[in-house]
C-alpha cells in the first residue's frame, strides 16, 4: 500500500534532478551558463550541473601560452629544454573548487565525477582542435602505477579519456606504462617533479601502429592535471620512442 | 580484490570456502608445520583444529570477491543437499557454479570440456583436473594433504601470524571496517604489527579461526531480496549503487556504494571485516543476578522528580529481562511483532555463539546484517520523550551508569558535532573511571575501543554489533531523521540483544502512534527542570511577511493606497508593539523566519524600529547557516549584547538563552512542521527566573502543524499538572493564556489575514 502511494506520489511530483557534483536536487531546468564546449553529448552532461556548481567552474577562455595553453605567463614552457609534445590545452584552472572535485573523484573514488570531468575535458579537446587542426588518430591516457591502480580501482585519466574518445570518435588505445612507482606528485616542488619524471614512462610491449605514409601519426595524451608539464613531456618522449615521426598532443582537465 | 573458492572435506562432510589469501588457507589445511605453528601461536592444540580428511578441490581462477562469496554460498548449498560426493563431482560442481558466477555465456560448452578434462584426470591419476591442456588458468585443481613439506612457510611463520592475530582480534571487537580502515586501525593501535601487504593473510587466518568475519562490502541481500545487491556497511540498496569497471577485481561491472562514499569506498570486491560475534549482553544477566535497583541507580544523579521517574522507567527497561520488555506490548499485533523480533534476534544470537567456536565450522562466518525497513522502529527500543528544557542530558547519565555498571558498552549518538564536543567533558567528569572515545569527522580517537562512545551518527558506520545500549539523541533532527543509511548504521551498531533508547522532545508522528498503540515503551517528562509549565504559544493571524516586510521600502504609490497593504501595515505595527513590549520587559527576542533570504531585509526593517523600542540598532542582527560568524552572534545574544536575533530553523535546537521571547513569522510556512514549531517555542522560558517566556506564532492562517504544536504543548502541560510535577503557585500567578483572548489587541478579520 505504501509502495503504491509512493508510486502515485512520484507521478505527481515535479521532476527533480540531482546535480552530479553537489548532489542537491534541482527543480526544473537550470539557467544555461556559457561553456566553451560544442559537442552535444558533453554539453548535455554539463547541463546537469546545478547553477551554483556550473558558475563555479573557472574555465580557461583565452589561453595565452601557445605551447601549454596557460591563461597567463608561463615559465615552465620557457624553461623546458626539450619539448617532445607539439601542444597541450587545458580546460579549467586548478583552483580550490576544482581541487575539491578532483580530490572527490580521485582519492575518495566518487566516480560520478567521471562524466562531468570528461565533458569539461572536451573544452580542452575543442580548443586543441581549433588551434592545431583536427583529426587525431589515437587517444591514450597517462597510466597509473599498477599498485595504485589496484588500490584505487580505476585510472581517472583513462576514465575521462575513454569518454572523450567515444564522443569525438578517436580510438582509445593503451600505449604507455609506468616503469617504476613514484610517490604522489602532489606536494612536491618543481625540481623534484622533473627529476622524478625522467624516464618514468615507457611504451607498452607490442606498441605497433600501422604507419600512414602520407602524413605523420597524430596521437593525443589525456591527463587530469598539468602542473609543470614533466609528466606530459615524458609520456610524449615515450611515444616518440616507439613511433618516431608521430605528432604528440596533450589535453588536460586542469592547469595550475 | 580477488578471492579463491575451494571445497575441503572435513569430518562432517564437504565444506565450501573462499579465501582472500590462498597461501594462508593452503598452509593451514595442507602444511603440517605451519599448522602446528599457528596452533601454538594461537594457544590451542593442533589436534583441535579441524583437519582436512581428503583432498581440497580448488578453482584455479580467482574470482572477484563478491562473486566468490556468492559462488561459495551456492556451492555449500549444493554440497549439503547431497550425501556423499567424490572429488571429481565436487570439482565439476564448483566449476559449473563459478562459470555461472562469472556470467559466462558458454555454460554448456564449458561443461562438455569439463567432463573431458575429468575423464583424463581420472585416467592419468594426476592431480590436475584442468579443463583443457592449453588453459592452465581454467578449471579446478586437486590438492592433496599428503604432499606436505613442499610448502615453504614453516612453523615459525605460522606462530608469528597467529600471535599477530591475537593482538588484532580485541581491536576488531564490535567493528565493521573496510580493508583500508582495518589497516589504518592497525597502524594506529598496534604499529608493531603493521603490515602493508600481509593484511589479507592475517584477516584470512582470523576468518579460518572464526574470530573475524569477512565478506564483500557490497553483497546480495538477505533472502527476501536475495537478488539485489546491498551495501553491507550502510544498508543502501540498488538505487545508491553504481556499477563501474574495476581495476582491482577485473570485473566490468563492480558495484560501488555511493551513499557512504564519504567514509571510504564500499564495493562488491572490497573486503568488509567484522570483529568476533558478540557475547551475550550483560544487561539481562545483571537483572537476573539482583544487580542494583533502578531507583538506586537514579538516586545518585540529583534529578528532579519528573526526570527521576522517567529515567527510573528507562533503567528498569534496560535491566529488565527480555520477558518483561515483552509485556510492554499491549495490543495483540504489537505483542506478536515484538516477540517475533525477540525470537529472531535470539536466533541470530545463537548463530553468533556457534561461530565463536574455536574453528569455524560454517564455511565462512557470514556477515549478518539487520534487514527489513531500516526506518522501522527497532525491537527493544525505548522512547524518552522529554519536553524542551527538561534536562535530557542529565537523564542520560543514570542510563549510561546502569549499562557501564553492568559491564556493558554504551554509545551516545547525536546528529550534531557541537553537541558531541559540548557533552564530552561532562561525560568524562561523570564517569572518570571509564574509558571514553569521542568520535566525529576528523577526531583523534577514531580507532579507540572504549566503554563509552560519544559519536556523531555518521561514525556509527564503523561499528557492528558493538554496543549494549545505543542512545540516540534528537532522533528527529537532521541528518539522522529520515535517513535510512544512518538508521541502518544505528541498528547495526547495536548488539542483537542490546537496547536502543531514543531521546526526543518532538518524536515523529509514526513513533507517537507506536507509543499510543503500545508498540514502543515510552517515558514522558512533561515538565521542565524548573517545574513551571511550558509557555503556550498564541497565534496572531496577520498578513504574510512579504506583504509588510518590504512595505516601507517600495514607494509604489498604488501599493501604498492599496487597502490590504494598509491592513498589513497596521498588523505589522501591532507586531512591532508586541516585540517592543517583550524588549521592554527585558527579554531577549528570537525572531524565526522560514528562509535565509528574508533575514537581511527584516534586520534592516527592525533596525529602523530600534529607536522606538529604545534599543540601539547595533543590538539587532540576523544569522543563518550560511553565516560564518554565527557562533559569535549567538554568544553575543546570550551575553545580551544583541537583543534581537533574526534567524532560521538552524537555531531551533540546543540554544539556551535565559529570559527569551520567541516570535515565529510566517508560521504557516510549509517549512515549519510541528516538530520545528515545538522546538522553536521551546526556546522561551527556559530559565527558572523567567519561566513565562512569550511565544507568538504569527501566521497568515492556521495550519495543521500550528494546531498540532499548540496541542502538544498543552497536552504536556496537562500531563505535568495531573502528575503533580508543577510548582504550586497561586492561581493568578499562573499565566494560562488562551490564544484568542490575548489576541484581542487588534483583531483582523480572518478574510483579510488569509491568503490573498
Amino acid at each position: 500500500m505504501k509502495g503504491l502511494l509512493h508510486a502515485v506520489y512520484g507521478l505527481l511530483h515535479p521532476v527533480l534532478r540531482q546535480c552530479p557534483v553537489c548532489l542537491r536536487e534541482v527543480r526544473g531546468e537550470p539557467a544555461p551558463s556559457p561553456v566553451p564546449v560544442w559537442h552535444p553529448e558533453a554539453r548535455m552532461r554539463l547541463d546537469r550541473l546545478c547553477g551554483a556548481c556550473a558558475t563555479r567552474i573557472p574555465w580557461i577562455w583565452a589561453p595565452m601560452c601557445p605551447v601549454c595553453g596557460r591563461p597567463g605567463r608561463c615559465g615552465d614552457c620557457l624553461r623546458r629544454k626539450l619539448t617532445h609534445f607539439n601542444g597541450v590545452r587545458c580546460a579549467v584552472q586548478y583552483r580550490d573548487e576544482m581541487k575539491g572535485w578532483l580530490a572527490d573523484f580521485k582519492y575518495r573514488g566518487a566516480e560520478r565525477y567521471a562524466e562531468i570531468m570528461a565533458a569539461m575535458l572536451s573544452g580542452a579537446m575543442e580548443r586543441l582542435r581549433a588551434d592545431f587542426g583536427g583529426a587525431f588518430d589515437l587517444i591514450t591516457a597517462v597510466p597509473l602505477a599498477p599498485g595504485r591502480l589496484e588500490e584505487r580501482g580505476f585510472n581517472q585519466a583513462e576514465r575521462i579519456a575513454a569518454a572523450v574518445s567515444a564522443w569525438y570518435g578517436i580510438p582509445y588505445r593503451e600505449l604507455l606504462k609506468r616503469t617504476r612507482d613514484t610517490d604522489k606528485q602532489s606536494g612536491k616542488a618543481r625540481r623534484g617533479r622533473i627529476e622524478d619524471m625522467r624516464g618514468l614512462f615507457a611504451p607498452v610491449e607490442g606498441f605497433a601502429v600501422e604507419r600512414q605514409p602520407e602524413r605523420s601519426l597524430r596521437i593525443l595524451i589525456a591527463d587530469d592535471i598539468y602542473t609543470t608539464g614533466s609528466t606530459m613531456n615524458d609520456c610524449a618522449r615515450a611515444i616518440l620512442q616507439a613511433a618516431p615521426g608521430a605528432e604528440v598532443y596533450g589535453i588536460a582537465w586542469s592547469r595550475t | 580484490m580477488k578471492a579463491t573458492v575451494y571445497a575441503v572435506r572435513l569430518q562432517t562432510g564437504w565444506q565450501a570456502r573462499y579465501t582472500v589469501d590462498w597461501e594462508t588457507d593452503e598452509g593451514v589445511w595442507l602444511d603440517p608445520d605451519y599448522r602446528h605453528g599457528v596452533a601454538e601461536g594461537w594457544g590451542a592444540a593442533a589436534a583441535d583444529l579441524p583437519r582436512a580428511t581428503g583432498a581440497i578441490v580448488k578453482l584455479k581462477r580467482a574470482l572477484p570477491l563478491g562473486e566468490a562469496e556468492a559462488a561459495c554460498g551456492q556451492l555449500q548449498a549444493a554440497l549439503t543437499g547431497r550425501r556423499e560426493q567424490g572429488e571429481a563431482e565436487v570439482g565439476a560442481l564448483l566449476q559449473r557454479l563459478c562459470g555461472d558466477a562469472a556470467g559466462a555465456g558458454g555454460k554448456y560448452a564449458k561443461l562438455g570440456e569439463l567432463w573431458l578434462g575429468l575423464g583424463r584426470g581420472r585416467r592419468e591419476g594426476s592431480e590436475w583436473l584442468g579443463a583443457s591442456a592449453g588453459a592452465a588458468k581454467e578449471g579446478c585443481e586437486l590438492l592433496s594433504s599428503l604432499s606436505g613439506g613442499k610448502y615453504g612457510r614453516g612453523a615459525a611463520a605460522g606462530k608469528l601470524e597467529a600471535m599477530r592475530l591475537r593482538v588484532l582480534v580485541p581491536l576488531m571487537e564490535g567493528r565493521s571496517l573496510l580493508q583500508a580502515e582495518a589497516s589504518a586501525l592497525l597502524a594506529d593501535r598496534a604499529p608493531g604489527i603493521a603490515l602493508g601487504t600481509g593484511l589479507p593473510g592475517l584477516l584470512q587466518l582470523g576468518a579460518l579461526f572464526g574470530v573475524l568475519r569477512l565478506g564483500a562490502a557490497v553483497a546480495l541481500g538477505a533472502p527476501p531480496r536475495a537478488r539485489r545487491l546491498r551495501c553491507r556497511r550502510c544498508g543502501s540498496g540498488e538505487a545508491a549503487l553504481r556499477r563501474t569497471a574495476c581495476a582491482s577485481c577485473g570485473s566490468a561491472a563492480c558495484a560501488v556504494c555511493e551513499a557512504c562514499l564519504a567514509l571510504g569506498r564500499s564495493r562488491a570486491c572490497g573486503l568488509l571485516v567484522r570483529g568476533p560475534a558478540p557475547a551475550a549482553s550483560p544487561l539481562g544477566a545483571a537483572a537476573a543476578a539482583a544487580g542494583p535497583l533502578a531507583a538506586d541507580v537514579c538516586a545518585r544523579w540529583g534529578l528532579s522528580l519528573a526526570q527521576r521517574a522517567a529515567s527510573e522507567q528507562a533503567v528498569r527497561f534496560l535491566l529488565a529481562e527480555s520477558g518483561r520488555a515483552r509485556t510492554a506490548g499491549r495490543d495483540a499485533s504489537g505483542f506478536w511483532r515484538l516477540s517475533m523480533d525477540r525470537l529472531r534476534t535470539s536466533l541470530n544470537f545463537h548463530a553468533g555463539s556457534l561461530q565463536r567456536g574455536k574453528f569455524s565450522e560454517r564455511s565462512t562466518a557470514r556477515l549478518d546484517a539487520p534487514y527489513g525497513d531500516p526506518l522501522a522502529i527497532q525491537p527493544r527500543s525505548f522512547l524518552l520523550w522529554a519536553v524542551t528544557g527538561a534536562g535530557k542530558t542529565e537523564m542520560i547519565f543514570p542510563l549510561l551508569d546502569a549499562v557501564l555498571g553492568a559491564g556493558g558498552r554504551a554509545l551516545l549518538a547525536t546528529p550534531r558535532r557541537d553537541v558531541v564536543l559540548e557533552l564530552a567533558p561532562r561525560l568524562a567528569k561523570a564517569f572518570p573511571s571509564r574509558s571514553m572515545a569521542v568520535l566525529y569527522g576528523g577526531s583523534g580517537d577514531r580507532w579507540q575501543q572504549a566503554d563509552l562512545t560519544l559519536a556523531t551518527t555518521h561514525q556509527l558506520m564503523r561499528f557492528g554489533q558493538a554496543f549494549d545500549l545505543v542512545l540516540i539523541d534528537e532522533l528527529d533532527a537532521f541528518p539522522y531523521h529520515g535517513d535510512p543509511m544512518l538508521h541502518y548504521a544505528a541498528a547495526a551498531a547495536r548488539k542483537p540483544d542490546g537496547a536502543t533508547v531514543l531521546l526526543s522532545a518532538t518524536p515523529p508522528a509514526a513513533m507517537r502512534r507506536a507509543v499510543s498503540f503500545g508498540r514502543l515503551p515510552c517515558a514522558k517528562v512533561p515538565v521542565r527542570y524548573h517545574r513551571h509549565p511550558l509557555p503556550v504559544p498564541h497565534v496572531y493571524i496577520m498578513a504574510p511577511m512579504k506583504r509588510w516586510s518590504s512595505g516601507g521600502l517600495t514607494d509604489d504609490a498604488k501599493k501604498a493606497r492599496d487597502f490590504s497593504s494598509r491592513i498589513a501595515g497596521r498588523q505589522a505595527s501591532a507586531l512591532y508593539a508586541r516585540i517592543g513590549a517583550s524588549l521592554a520587559r527585558g527579554a531577549q527576542v528570537f525572531i524565526f523566519v522560514p528562509y535565509i533570504k528574508q533575514i537581511e531585509a527584516l534586520v534592516a526593517l527592525f533596525r529602523r524600529q530600534a529607536p522606538r523600542w529604545g534599543i540601539s540598532a547595533a543590538s539587532i542582527d540576523g544569522t543563518s547557516s550560511q553565516d560564518d560568524g554565527r557562533r559569535d552572534k549567538v554568544m553575543a545574544f546570550r551575553e545580551r549584547e544583541l537583543r534581537l536575533l533574526v534567524t532560521t530553523t538552524i537555531l531551533e535546537r540546543g540554544v539556551t538563552v535565559p529570559r527569551s521571547d520567541v516570535f515565529i513569522l510566517d508560521a504557516h510556512a510549509k517549512l515549519f512542521d510541528e516538530a520545528a514549531l515545538v522546538q522553536m517555542a521551546g526556546r522561551a522560558g527556559r530559565s527558572a527566573d523567567d519561566p513565562d517566556g512569550r511565544v507568538c506564532f504569527c501566521a497568515a492562517h492556521r495550519t495543521r502543524a500550528l494546531a498540532g504544536a499548540i496541542r502538544q504543548v498543552t497536552a504536556m502541560n496537562r500531563l505535568a499538572r495531573s502528575g503533580g510535577y508543577l510548582l504550586d503557585l497561586p492561581r493568578d500567578e499562573r499565566r494560562i493564556r488562551l490564544g484568542s483572548r490575548l489576541n484581542g489587541v487588534f483583531k483582523p478579520s480572518r478574510r483579510q489575514g488569509g491568503r490573498s
